[in-house]
């Protein structure tokens, strides 16, 4: 029995009456309750001191044409070791109302704006029911991911005005920014209220990029949406990828070879490098350290040529499938890639010897864009930014995969929460994984890379996998259709959970240290906007 | 300061150390030649993203890179579509980027090059058909160039903003 089964077991006993039905999905306890009993029962697992359960993921599953009913499912990780427990409720046809747990579950306001966006299904009592995902000149009644909307639907144009929060008074004005930025970065709209420099509140206003990617996959099988999650978010091809790969063979029973596991191992942390040592460099740069810019942009550089070199793309991509890894790597190849590893190790530690040994630019870095570890766990934050503000949490560690169970690393983790943390922090893992991938050489088993895709599924059956990428944990829920279709997939990348932290972060810094803060955030905005 | 020279000349010139790109050079009209002859050697480049992966977005901040360092053919990346000669647009247009891409269209001064970058921009690529997009590029602004790629590589974009603005017979 393990922290979830006890924690399931001591709801079932607190609230007898209310509790449905118990079962067991993976190594997950999936408690079932009536809807009217959800917002207690999340909030004594939220509150209580033994589980202090953070909600990961709300979604929702239109069961039809399988039963005339939804289903809205309440993923917590609790306390330690972060085990699953999962809280179920069930809507009949027609029934469009379900109550909010977000006036006592901050983590819950995008999830359940989503959810009435993309569903129609409506949270009762959410303190803001703006739209989130559709732009005001989305019709009214558009809910894409009910069953009877066409995935290829045409959408008319109406008239429609967003309402941002606003603050009024002498001398505080609005800066509007976005969603076409300064830089080459992606389309969001930014709406700060300041009153001379400081920042006295940022509404962010998102999904611009909206492409409709979770209809998308219920087009495709199982076995061929591996393509279609290494585009959720490019910069993280091979996260997205690989944890859509691990959701399906959860699903289909499959053992991945060890060899494929420790190549994705490899492949997971080469991705993890590239980002880490581009974001440090551009991050001084948004403190105006051009030099730092151009040694990381050198280096990451290097990662990718070297990728390029090794799969045939800069982003790793086309080498997850489902049951393994398309490519192989010659003894000689690892060998290469280790020699880079070392050779990047001394060069890129090189760096940060500079950047920590400019007192005028670690000044900028540090106490900018403080981030409470209060605000970061009320808002379930995680990865990079989480560990910064003493979130300790990495899925690698906490619930393995691939094969991390047979590795050594560390997880550094910093208590202040601001720039200089968050920079930190991306140093230290740049060695840990340069530490892994010596460790993938030295235990690199023999053998197939790729194992054969077994029957499908029945349809109605789920599974849910999750994936330390280099920003943090990101999440796959799939359910399965007839003959190996995709009946729903829900993707959750950490950015999802960490921009909403962004609007506390910034409070009381000044709007010139904006692009810092924003850049050590580094979110991703496709990989939100789905 | 010691640390920062050392490391310069440790380092010495990475500038073209590359692979050539071995994708063929992307097909441009005589007119499209034309339209480019005003801007000479320098052109400035405002990129906009109406829903691309990010890739795209990654691969062109390479090109600014010591490694591809595409200032030395004398391309620039504006900050604001009025600084700019050309658009290079990436993405398939989604139904919330429509007006936005066609405020900026309209935003930058004539003559202006519209450059897609990317099988999305050219024909929505996984995303066709999709209700959430109204793509691609070209049904909303006149297009001049296509690179294609799933991201192109830098040096593939490299390669085909030289074809453009290098000089016609």
């Amino acid at each position: 029995m393990n922290d979830a089964d006890a924690a399931a077991q001591q709801i079932v006993k607190t609230f007898e009456h209310q509790i449905a039905g118990i079962g067991r999905v993976q190594d997950i306890p999936v408690v079932s309750v009536a809807k009217e009993a959800i917002p207690t029962i999340a909030h004594y697992i939220h509150s209580m001191a033994a589980f202090r359960g953070t909600l990961s993921l709300q979604w929702a599953v239109d069961l039809r044409p399988m039963a005339a009913r939804s289903q809205i499912y309440y993923l917590f990780s609790l306390a330690g070791h972060g085990a699953w427990l999962i809280l179920l409720t069930e809507l009949p046809d027609g029934d469009r109302l379900f109550p909010s747990i977000t006036p006592r579950i901050h983590a819950a306001k995008w999830y359940e704006r989503e959810i009435r966006d993309l569903f129609g299904l409506i949270p009762e009592g959410h303190p803001d029911l703006r739209r989130l995902v559709r732009h005001e000149h989305w019709p009214k009644g558009t809910h894409p991911l009910k069953k009877d909307f066409a995935w290829d639907h045409v959408m008319g144009r109406q008239q429609g005005e967003y309402h941002f929060r606003r603050i009024e008074g002498e001398g505080v004005f609005e800066v509007p920014v976005g969603p076409i930025h300064a830089g080459i970065i992606e389309p969001g709209h930014f709406r700060f209220s300041v009153a001379g420099e400081p920042i006295m509140q940022l509404e962010l206003r998102h999904f611009w990029k909206h492409r409709g990617v979770e209809k998308l996959f219920e087009n495709r099988t199982l076995a061929d949406g591996v393509s279609l999650a290494e585009k959720v978010s490019g910069d993280t091809s091979f996260g997205h990828s690989l944890v859509y790969c691990e959701a399906v063979e959860r699903l289909m029973g499959m053992t991945v070879p060890p060899r494929a596991r420790y190549l994705r191992t490899l492949f997971l942390e080469l991705e993890r490098i590239h980002n880490h040592i581009g974001d440090v460099g551009a991050i001084c740069n948004d403190a105006a350290y051009a030099l730092a810019l151009a040694h990381g942009g050198r280096i990451k550089e290097r990662v990718m040529q070297l990728n390029d070199r090794l799969t045939g793309s800069r982003f790793l991509r086309g080498v997850n499938v489902v049951g393994g890894s398309a490519i192989d790597l010659s003894p000689e190849q690892i060998d290469e890639v280790v020699r880079e590893m070392d050779a990047i190790d001394k060069d890129f530690g090189e760096l940060s010897a500079i950047v920590f040994g400019n007192a005028s630019l670690t000044d900028r870095l540090e106490s900018t864009g403080t981030l409470s570890e209060q605000i970061a766990w009320d808002h379930g934050v995680m990865g990079v930014v989480g560990r910064a503000s003493n979130i300790d949490r990495d899925v690698r560690r906490d619930r393995p995969f691939a094969a991390y169970l047979d590795l050594t690393f560390r997880v550094p983790v910093y208590t202040y929460g601001d720039v200089r943390a968050r920079v930190r922090v991306r140093i230290e893992e740049v060695q840990e994984s340069i530490h892994l991938i010596r460790q993938v050489r030295e235990r690199f088993p023999a053998g197939d890379v790729r194992a054969p895709i077994p029957a499908p599924p029945e349809a109605g059956r789920w599974a849910l996998s999750a994936v330390e990428g280099w920003r943090g944990e990101i999440l796959y829920y799939l359910m399965a259709g007839e003959n190996g279709a995709i009946h729903r997939c829900k993707v959750r990348d950490p950015s999802f959970v960490n921009w909403p932290a962004i609007q506390f972060a910034v409070l009381g810094n000044i709007i010139p240290d904006f692009p810092l803060i924003n850049k050590s955030f580094n979110l991703s905005y496709a990989g939100t906007d789905l | 300061m010691f640390r920062i020279i050392k490391k310069s000349l440790k380092t010495g010139v990475v500038t073209g150390r590359y692979p050539q790109p071995t994708a063929p050079v992307p097909h441009m009209t005589d007119e499209t030649k034309a339209k480019a002859a005003p801007f000479g050697k320098s052109l400035t480049i405002r990129e906009v993203d109406t829903g691309s992966c990010n890739a795209c977005e990654m691969e062109m901040n390479a090109l600014a890179n010591p490694v591809y360092d595409v200032e030395r053919f004398g391309v620039h990346i504006a900050a604001s579509p009025r600084h700019a000669d050309a658009l290079v647009v990436t993405g398939p247009v989604t139904a919330n980027m429509e007006r936005a891409l066609k405020d900026v269209y309209q935003s930058t001064p004539d003559p202006k090059l519209v450059i897609a970058l990317g099988d999305c921009a050219i024909d929505c690529g996984a995303f066709k058909g999709s209700y959430a997009v109204t793509g691609p590029v070209d049904r909303h602004i006149p297009v001049d160039v296509k690179i294609p790629g799933c991201p192109p590589r830098p040096a593939e974009i490299l390669a085909a903003l030289r074809a453009l603005m290098a000089k016609t017979r």
